[in-house]
């Protein structure tokens, strides 16, 4: 696996261009930063300032390259290189909190902004006034959106929320698009329209994300749950209790399988079982080298006892590769359907891409489906 | 006794599965936790691991509610022997178990 240690600083958030040689990324304050690929290295070539908080998402659009960004500013730009030169344009969001995450539609004609406001902002460019304008998506959200996927037909949008929910609404904008033919999740889809919401977990869903083809939506909570939806089963829920700490990110690498990591530091394997509806560990993709077993002294062992009432001989570091948690992931090659590398960046300011064959190959056990 | 370890057991699944879900009612709560509380404490040390290894994943995660209640309002000896107890839960549990009951919205 190849590991990069940008900051010493966590990575707020990161967006890969098209052909993976660029990542943009936030260095945990009010700018974005852009790295370019030279040979192994990585050299910063851009510094996007324009924010005035933290930026709290981005990403990037493949085919027009555009750049979009949102922070705690109550803000989001979109941004165009001219030349050499980001140029920034402001995006009236219509917001009075913090701007939480932000997503391109499959289109890029469109883009979705979560805020502590409760509110989801859908925004558009109006070609008449030359300006993006926004609509917003409030009902029956009772929380901070944290979370943002679209579905592939660019109408359908995921939101995850603090309010312990998973729902799916309609972003359809007549301006921008015709109207969007019956998916397994509904046919009538106005602006705003509720397709699907979950019913209570108990913890703030991080992170959110759809299948490659849509019909499939995966959640991780606060409460150590990992859950998915099965809109080829009348929307049924398969939820997994995990033995970890919180999952922060999590995506679909496959129409069968997940990878979800968070404050354990580690990205984890999950299956899915269609025919049972039931979700299951498939195993931790960081497998650290094993550490040299040296003998304890009876001091020691009388030490481990007397501090932690065990005296197994278990390292107090860390031995997965990410030293901090990890925040966001991200598929590079291979799309949600047939993932071969996928990247993950964390609070330990570091960035590693993970190989999907190489992890199949050294770990005997590891089932990806 | 073989004997007595069967009954301790009968009375430790009895327990989890009567718990009282979904009551507002804070005596019918503290009823279950009393209850609760004699039979964990009633288990011999090199007994729990098997009643632990009998439950699944929401009998781990409803004993590991109960083991927190019991740290909450502490007997003369009832500590120790649910620190042994909570020793065979995270073992089963994992740290998710303990974070389900920080987050647990319906408390037992």
């Amino acid at each position: 696996m190849a590991y990069h240690s940008f900051l010493l600083e966590p990575i707020s958030c990161h967006a890969w261009n098209k052909d993976r040689t660029q990542i943009a990324l936030c260095p945990n304050n009010h700018e974005v930063h852009i790295y370019r690929k030279d040979g192994t290295k990585w050299s910063k070539v851009h510094e996007l300032k324009e924010h005035n908080g933290q930026v709290t998402g981005i990403d990037w659009a493949p085919e027009s390259n555009r750049l979009v960004t949102c922070g705690t500013d109550r803000n989001a730009y979109v941004w165009t290189l001219k030349g050499n030169v980001w140029k920034p344009t402001l995006v009236i969001l219509r917001i009075n909190r913090a701007a939480r995450c932000v997503k391109w539609s499959p289109k890029e004609n469109k883009f979705a902004v979560g805020s502590g406001s409760r509110l989801i902002s859908i925004c558009y460019f109006e070609q008449e006034n030359d300006w993006w304008v926004c609509k917003h998506i409030k009902k029956p959200i009772r929380s901070t959106v944290l979370s943002l996927d679209w579905h592939p037909n660019n109408v359908l949008l995921a939101a995850g929320s603090c309010d312990f929910k998973c729902r799916i609404f309609s972003a359809y904008i007549k301006e921008v698009e015709e109207r969007p033919s019956p998916t397994p999740w509904g046919s009538k889809m106005p602006f705003g329209e509720l397709m699907f919401e979950s019913s209570s977990s108990c913890g703030w869903v991080h992170s959110i994300c759809f299948s490659a083809s849509g019909s499939r939506v995966a959640w991780v909570s606060h409460d150590s749950t990992l859950c998915l939806a099965d809109a080829g089963k009348k929307m049924a829920v398969a939820s997994l209790c995990t033995e970890t700490l919180p999952l922060l990110a999590v995506t679909f690498i496959t129409e069968n399988s997940l990878v979800a990591a968070g404050h354990d530091c580690c990205p984890m394997l999950f299956t899915y079982e269609e025919s049972q509806g039931t979700l299951s560990f498939g195993g931790k993709l960081d497998v650290p080298k094993q550490s040299s077993q040296r003998g304890l002294t009876a001091r020691e062992r009388f030490q481990n006892l007397d501090k932690k009432a065990s005296s197994d001989t278990a390292n107090a570091t860390l031995d997965t590769l990410h030293k901090n948690s990890i925040s966001q992931i991200s598929v590079l090659t291979g799309g949600k359907d047939k993932c071969s590398q996928f990247c993950t960046t964390g609070m330990d300011g570091g960035m590693s891409i993970w190989d999907v064959k190489s992890l199949e190959s050294a770990l005997k056990d590891l089932k990806i489906k | 006794t073989r004997r007595r370890t069967g009954e301790a057991l009968r009375a430790f699944h009895t327990a989890i599965r009567s718990s009282p879900g979904n009551t507002r009612s804070q005596a019918v709560k503290e009823q279950a936790q009393g209850t609760m509380l004699k039979v964990l404490t009633s288990f011999k040390s090199s007994e729990i691991e098997q009643a632990v290894n009998s439950l699944d994943r929401n009998g781990v995660d409803l004993l590991m509610k109960y083991i927190y209640k019991g740290f909450e309002k502490p007997t003369e000896n009832s500590s120790a022997i649910l620190l042994q107890w909570h020793e065979k839960a995270l073992a089963v549990g994992g740290l998710g178990s303990i974070i389900r009951v920080l987050t647990a919205r319906k408390t037992v």
